[in-house]
């Protein structure tokens, strides 16, 4: 299985160098990225809140990976656009891993441009780390992003079945995570039951360990904070395993494979 | 084909109301060129209408606007700053008409190529620009619901209407923004021909003019050297003035600031023609228009 999402991160890799230049990954996206956390962050001029500048800046900061990992949503469906599913459907293999490596490109690339955010842009806006908690803050970021990718998945697991909806779909969710995450908000402010389907969403763990690494906080509550994201990742994973795999036998089954949307 | 030279004058009878009619020119009149002209840009405003429907990919902004303005009015309803909702309801319109704008610019490039239609469309009599910007305008116009969106979204969650204190300012500043924006999605269009992949650019030109274009932040409250730069850009001219119409003040050298974005619009418009026609030279001299 391993072997499989190597070699359909290969695939990702590829898709990568297609899409972006050096050139245009850095003066095109990652400079459009860092255009999306100032955008926020300068929210707190407007406010005259020097925290809320800060609150809406790590929040930006660590979204814009989520943003780029949903772009997996897209390119789940470019095998369908491809004419390769229903030859990867036919494969002896699972489906899952297949999609599990096949928008890994995404990974890098976000936590790359959320890294560049968080610890170059950052302090230019006046937001400094200390330096072993931004070294830490790095694989929980790596994590955070590795467990919304999961989610990603899931939901792109579900858009297989309507590829035209893709870039919709992966809007519309990633600003409901916003929304529901703590990214321009705290949580506290909705209704307790949007709260809990916060709960779910493994980037509101994620940012609050963030968060607190930023203001030179560790406390225990970032451990609990900590195992609910790799919980809350590995549930989203199974989910996306799962989806995959019923995608996979239900398209067998009625022989919507090629024909669906 | 031969071509039938006109009567001479005197042989044509002096009764003006003769029914015999005057023999047709093989070469049409400024009036019929100008409706021809005028056909293509119906016609290709039509036509992008009705190639959306059914289309997400089009809509995407304007699905996306009530979510955002959620994003945006809970912002500043949490740090208790009720006076600056109509910015939070502007945003997301202001940002749905240019990303509509610019998506237009982008896709009917990459959509017209991937389909292999491209180099039909510029072949073709009708000149490319017209055909280009009756599309755009025909998405621009419709991006104009997000404004509708925005203002019930904010309303519903302020629980009362947003007041726009001077409607027909406002109103005004919208119309000329259209235009301007129209003229100036052309410009991207111009550049997305010679773009390898122009939805690269089209992801890359979102944020960084919200930000120089003042859309939510005024770009008085930006550094001078972000502000400088931002007044080159009419979305900063138009933003300050929608805002400005919002607010129970009266509105400032009206005339001047709506004749800045004009003018800005026009800058667009010219420049668009001329990046139009030097990039259709260059590629029809290269045959890279497929595989720019």
């Amino acid at each position: 299985m391993l072997s499989t999402v190597l070699a359909a991160a290969r695939v990702a890799r590829a898709d990568l160098k297609v899409i972006y230049t050096p050139m245009t990954w850095t003066f095109g996206w990652l400079g459009r990225i860092l255009a999306q956390v100032i955008f926020f962050a300068v929210i707190g001029v407007l406010l005259e809140d020097p925290d809320a500048l800060v609150y809406l800046f790590v929040g930006q900061a660590v979204m814009v990976a989520v943003v780029e990992v949903f772009m997996s949503l897209a390119s789940t469906t470019w095998e369908r656009g491809a004419g390769t599913l229903p030859l990867l459907i036919a494969a002896p293999g699972p489906l899952w891993p297949v999609f599990f490596g096949r928008s890994l490109q995404w990974i890098p690339s976000g936590v790359a441009t959320s890294c560049v955010a968080l610890f170059a842009l950052g302090p230019i806006l006046g937001i400094f780390w200390e330096p072993g908690l931004a070294l830490l803050a790095v694989p929980v970021l790596l994590v955070t992003v590795v467990s919304m990718y999961a989610m990603a998945l899931a939901l792109a697991a579900v858009v297989l079945r309507a590829p035209r909806w893709r870039n919709v779909t992966s809007n519309i969710a990633h600003i409901l995570v916003m929304l529901l995450c703590g990214v321009t908000v705290p949580a506290p402010i909705w209704p307790h039951w949007i709260q809990m389907v916060g709960q779910l969403i493994p980037l509101t763990h994620g940012l609050e360990i963030i968060r607190g690494l930023q203001a030179s906080y560790l406390g225990w509550d970032l451990g609990t904070a900590a195992v609910l994201l790799v919980g809350t990742g590995l549930l989203w994973a199974l989910g996306a395993a799962a989806a995959f795999t019923l995608f996979g036998e239900a398209g067998r089954r009625d022989g919507s494979i090629s024909f669906a949307d | 084909m031969s071509a039938r030279a006109p009567e001479p004058a005197s042989d044509r009878p002096l009764d003006p109301e003769s029914p015999v009619a005057e023999p047709k020119s093989p070469i049409p009149g400024a009036g019929e060129r100008i409706r021809a002209l005028l056909f293509v840009v119906v016609a290709s405003f039509c036509l992008q209408l009705r190639q959306m429907r059914g289309n997400a990919d089009w809509m995407m902004p304007l699905i996306t606007t009530p979510l955002l303005t959620i994003v945006f009015v809970t912002i500043f309803l949490h740090a208790g700053r009720l006076e600056l909702v109509s910015y939070a309801v502007l945003a997301p319109a202001m940002m749905a008409m240019w990303s509509t704008s610019l998506m237009s610019a982008g896709e009917l490039i990459s959509s017209e190529r991937e389909n292999g239609s491209l180099e039909g469309l510029i072949a073709a009599p009708a000149p490319f620009g017209l055909v280009l910007f009756g599309r755009i305008a025909a998405v621009t116009t419709l991006s104009l619901a997000g404004f509708a969106e925005a203002w019930v979204t904010g309303s519903l969650l302020i629980g009362e209407p947003v007041p726009i204190a001077q409607p027909w300012h406002f109103s005004a500043a919208v119309l000329v923004t259209v235009l301007a924006m129209t003229c100036w999605a052309g410009v991207m269009s111009s550049l997305f021909v010679l773009a390898r992949s122009a939805r690269i650019f089209q992801n890359s030109l979102s944020y960084p003019f919200f930000v120089l274009g003042g859309v939510l932040v005024p770009v008085s409250m930006l550094p001078v050297w972000v502000e400088v730069p931002s007044r080159l850009v009419f979305l900063s001219w138009s933003s300050d003035l929608l805002r400005d119409s919002m607010a129970p003040v009266a509105v400032d050298d009206l005339l001047l600031r709506l004749g800045t974005i004009t003018l800005l619009g026009l800058i667009g418009l010219g420049l668009s023609l001329f990046l139009l026609d030097r990039t259709l030279k260059r590629v029809r001299t290269t045959g890279r228009l497929t595989h720019a």
